[in-house]
Formats: structure tokens, sequence, C-alpha cells
């Protein structure tokens, strides 16, 4: 039984190969860049609108307002790369439901890639908006003693990242595949219908949660700053 | 459960370049469309606000023209209303004068009417009335009724009190006798006999026949008349018939000013 897509080499050359994660990377990513494009080209300023731009707009306003209220800032510098998370994620799990299809989020290394996107996008963030030593100095506080352990908990919180959506994600693939042997009728539609419902929480969870991890290292003067749990 | 670190570089990559068209293709248009058209509708908002604030102070001009109209629609009803008043009176005093002038009228026309009845009357009566009296007095005596007033105007010639006799003698005028039928020489003999002896001896004497008189005999000097005449009695019967005809007028005439009187006190009213 096939757990990863990573493990489906499709071309090999010498130590390169494209598996199927990076196959089904692409098209995910060709699919919305031309699904933008073609949108996104026509688009009208005036009352009437396209279903389709509607549509985007419904996505990139929600985004906004979620960024916004989890940062309380304005929402247009984190857009791109919070969004693009969700975005990513979301297809990603909602395609399968399409024979065939192995969504990249089920492979460790995807989410370990998304997961270490977002471990150098908090200090950069932070850097960008306190400066170099005032996001340096919220390692230490409320004592230098907890040092070790702002550390620790940096890493193992993307490390949480990365195999919670892997985990997610796999599992719902390794149930279907379970189940269509065991009872090819009914029983496999309903853990996809399942597996859409938590594919879609975890591209919010994970999306929500490398927003709070931005706006935590963002606001470290702000005592207050939004604080959430990162338990799934 | 294994990590291939290829394909994590890859995804990397991968994240970053799909961070980047997404950011080309989706975010930046449709964040850019959603700014212009909330621009658009700050705009509208904008100009349908401008143009709320113009219809506004259009209404309030129109409102105080719609004021100033009406006020000078009233002016213009309350001195139509005026002239009206003023040109009702000016009918009414017209009116009045004018049905003022008819009653005066009527009433002269009435009055000479009256007059020229009772001229006839007077005549038609004097002439019943010495008629009358002519058959009457031939039917008591064998004798001219000429003969009889003859005979009075001489009886009261000789029964004429000093004063009126000296009033008469010491005048220097004709003594004008006249009658209402013509006298025979016999009489005028008589007539004049009595007059010299009663009077003056060479008093003149100017005979003269007046229809006038009706039927009578009447000597005139020094300012008094002498005589017996029936006009007399019709001049008298003639005044009782006016007192009658006066007082039988008096009361319609009486009840016209009454009611005349309430007519200018509705007049009043209705002013």
């Amino acid at each position: 039984m096939t757990i990863s897509p990573d493990q489906i080499v499709l071309w090999q050359w010498g130590a390169l190969h494209i598996n199927a994660t990076l196959a089904f990377t692409w098209l995910i990513m060709a699919l919305l860049t031309v699904g933008s494009w073609l949108i996104t080209r026509r688009l009208t300023t005036g009352p009437e609108l396209s279903r389709w731009q509607n549509l985007l707009e419904v996505v990139v306003t929600g985004l906004r307002d979620q960024i916004h209220d989890v940062s309380r800032r304005d929402p247009a510098q984190y857009l791109p790369f919070v969004g693009t998370l969700f975005i990513f994620i979301a297809t990603s799990n909602l395609l399968t439901i399409v024979p065939y299809y192995l969504p990249p989020t089920g492979s460790l290394s995807t989410t370990t890639a998304l997961a270490l996107c977002v471990l150098i996008a908090v200090p950069l963030y932070g850097v960008l908006q306190q400066g170099p030593l005032g996001y340096l100095r919220h390692y230490v506080k409320p004592t230098p003693l907890m040092l070790p352990f702002n550390l620790i908990g940096e890493f193992s919180r993307t490390l949480a990242l990365a195999v919670r959506l892997y985990g997610n994600i796999m599992s719902g693939t390794v149930v279907v595949g379970i189940l269509v042997s065991l009872t090819p009728f009914l029983f496999p539609i309903v853990m996809q219908l399942l597996g859409l419902l938590t594919g879609m929480i975890q591209a919010y969870i994970f999306a929500v949660l490398a927003m709070v991890y931005i706006a935590s290292a963002s606001s470290a003067s702000r005592s207050s700053g939004p604080q959430r749990s990162t338990g799934s | 459960m294994q990590i291939d670190w290829l394909t994590v570089a890859a995804q990397i990559v991968n994240f970053l370049i799909l961070v980047y068209l997404l950011k080309r293709f989706l975010y930046k248009p449709v964040t850019n469309a959603m700014a212009r058209r909330e621009e658009r509708i700050a705009d509208r908002l904008e100009e349908s606000r401008e143009r709320e604030a113009a219809a506004e102070r259009e209404r309030e001009r129109l409102h105080e023209r719609m004021e100033r109209l009406e006020e000078r629609r009233d002016a213009i009803l309350e001195q139509a209303r005026e002239e009206a008043e003023k040109e009702r009176r000016q009918l009414m005093d017209a009116a009045r004068d004018e049905a003022d002038a008819a009653r005066a009228r009527w009433r002269e026309e009435i009055e000479h009417e009256r007059g020229g009845f009772l001229e006839a009357l007077k005549r038609r009566s004097a002439e019943e009335f010495e008629h009358m009296a002519r058959r009457a007095l031939a039917d008591l005596a064998d004798v001219e009724l000429e003969e009889h007033m003859l005979q009075a105007l001489v009886a009261r010639l000789k029964d004429l009190d000093d004063e009126t006799l000296g009033d008469l003698r010491q005048t220097e005028e004709p003594l004008a006798v006249a009658t209402s039928f013509p006298l025979d020489e016999r009489r005028r003999e008589t007539l004049r006999d009595t007059i010299h002896r009663r009077i003056r001896d060479d008093a003149d004497i100017e005979l003269a026949s007046t229809p006038s008189l009706l039927c009578g005999i009447e000597l005139t000097a020094a300012g008094r008349r002498l005589g017996w005449s029936l006009a007399d009695y019709l001049d008298r019967f003639a005044s009782e018939v006016d007192k009658r005809l006066d007082s039988g007028r008096e009361a319609p005439e009486r009840e016209a000013s009454q009611q005349e009187t309430r007519g200018h006190g509705d007049d009043a009213q209705a002013g």
C-alpha cells in the first residue's frame, strides 16, 4: 500500500527524480495560476460581477478578514504568504475526490517544506516589524532562562505543524484505501466526504496557526497579542 | 514515515513560486479591483450626497418661491375683495340713488296726477254743484240764481263793518267786480248804485266776467274780497278732499318710509 506520493517516482536521472508529490504540486500550481489569470484578466470594477470574480473576491475578502481578526493589523503584507498557504493546502485536499489523485499534503516532505517556510517567515516578519534586536529580545522574555524553552517551542511547533497536516491527510487517504479493500461500497465515500471536511479544516488550521505565530512574533511588545491554542 | 529532502527543497521552491504567482495573478488584481470599486462607490456616495444637498437647496428655493407666490396671491385676492366690496357699495349707492330718484319721480307724477284729478274733480263737482244748486234754487224760488248771488253781494255790502268800509273808501284803486256770468244792464246798474251809495259816489268800478269763479260774484279792492261764489265752497270742498287724500296718503308713505329705513339697516348689516 502506498502511504506517501513521494514513493511514486515518475522520472529519475541520477540522484534527481520527479515523484508524484512534485507532479501533483505543479498540477495544483498550474490550476491555481491559470485559473486566477483567466478570471482576473477581465475584472470589472462596476457593480456587476462575473460569478468567478465574485468567488475570488469572496475568497480574498475572507482571507483578509481572517488575517485581520488574528493580527489586528493591515492584512495586505500577510495576505500573499498566509493566503497562499490556505489556498494551496485547501486545493490540494479538495482534489482528493478526483480519482487517482494523491494529495501532496499527504507527503511529509510537502508538509515539512510548508512548516519550514513558516519557520523562516515568522522571524522574517518579526525582524521586518521590530528590527533584529526587537525580535530577538522576545526569546529572552520573560527571563533569559526561558531562552532554551522558547527555542525548543519554536522548532517543536514547526514540527507539530508539519506532522499534524501530514497525519491528518495521510490518514484520510490510508483509511479510504483500507476501506476500499474491505467494503468497497458506500463507506469509502462517507470517509472521503469526511476527508474533504478534514482537509478544509486542516487548511484553515495551518493558515491560522501560521498567522498566529507571525503575529505573535511581530507584536512581541504587545503583551495582549493574540494567543491561540496550538493543539489540533 | 520518511522525508525526501530533495522533495522538501523542491516544495519550498514550488511554494515560494506559487506565492509569487498568486500574488501576481490573484491577490493584487482582486485587491485593486475591490479598492477601485470601493473608491467608485465612495465617489458615487459623495456624488449622491452632493445631489441630495443640491436637491435640498432646490427644494428650499422652490418652497420659498411658493410661499412668496402664496403671499402674493393672498394680497391680490385681498385687493380684489376690497375692490369688489368698493364696487358693490358704489353700485348699491347708485341703485339706491336711482331708486330714490325713481320714487321722487313717481311721487311727483302721483302729485301731478292727483292735482289734475283734483282739478278735474273740482270742476266737475262745481259744475254738478252749480247745476244742482241752480236747479234747487230754481225749484225753491222763481228767481234766477244770478239774481240771488247779486242780492247776496248787495247784502254783504250793506252789512260791511266799518274797518272794511274805511279801507274800501280810502283806496284809489278801481273796485273790481268779477262775476261768473254776464250781468245784464239792470243788474249792473243795481250793483253800481249800491256801491256808489254804500262806498263812494265816484268810485271807479270795473266789471268783468271771470269763468274761474265757476259760479259766483265777488268784489276785490284794497286787498279785500267780498262776495259769494261757489268757488269758495268748492275750494273748501277741495281742501277737504285734499285733507282726506293727504291723510289717506300719509299712512302708506309712513309704511314705505319704515320699509326704506329697514332696507338701509339690512344694507348696513350686509356691508
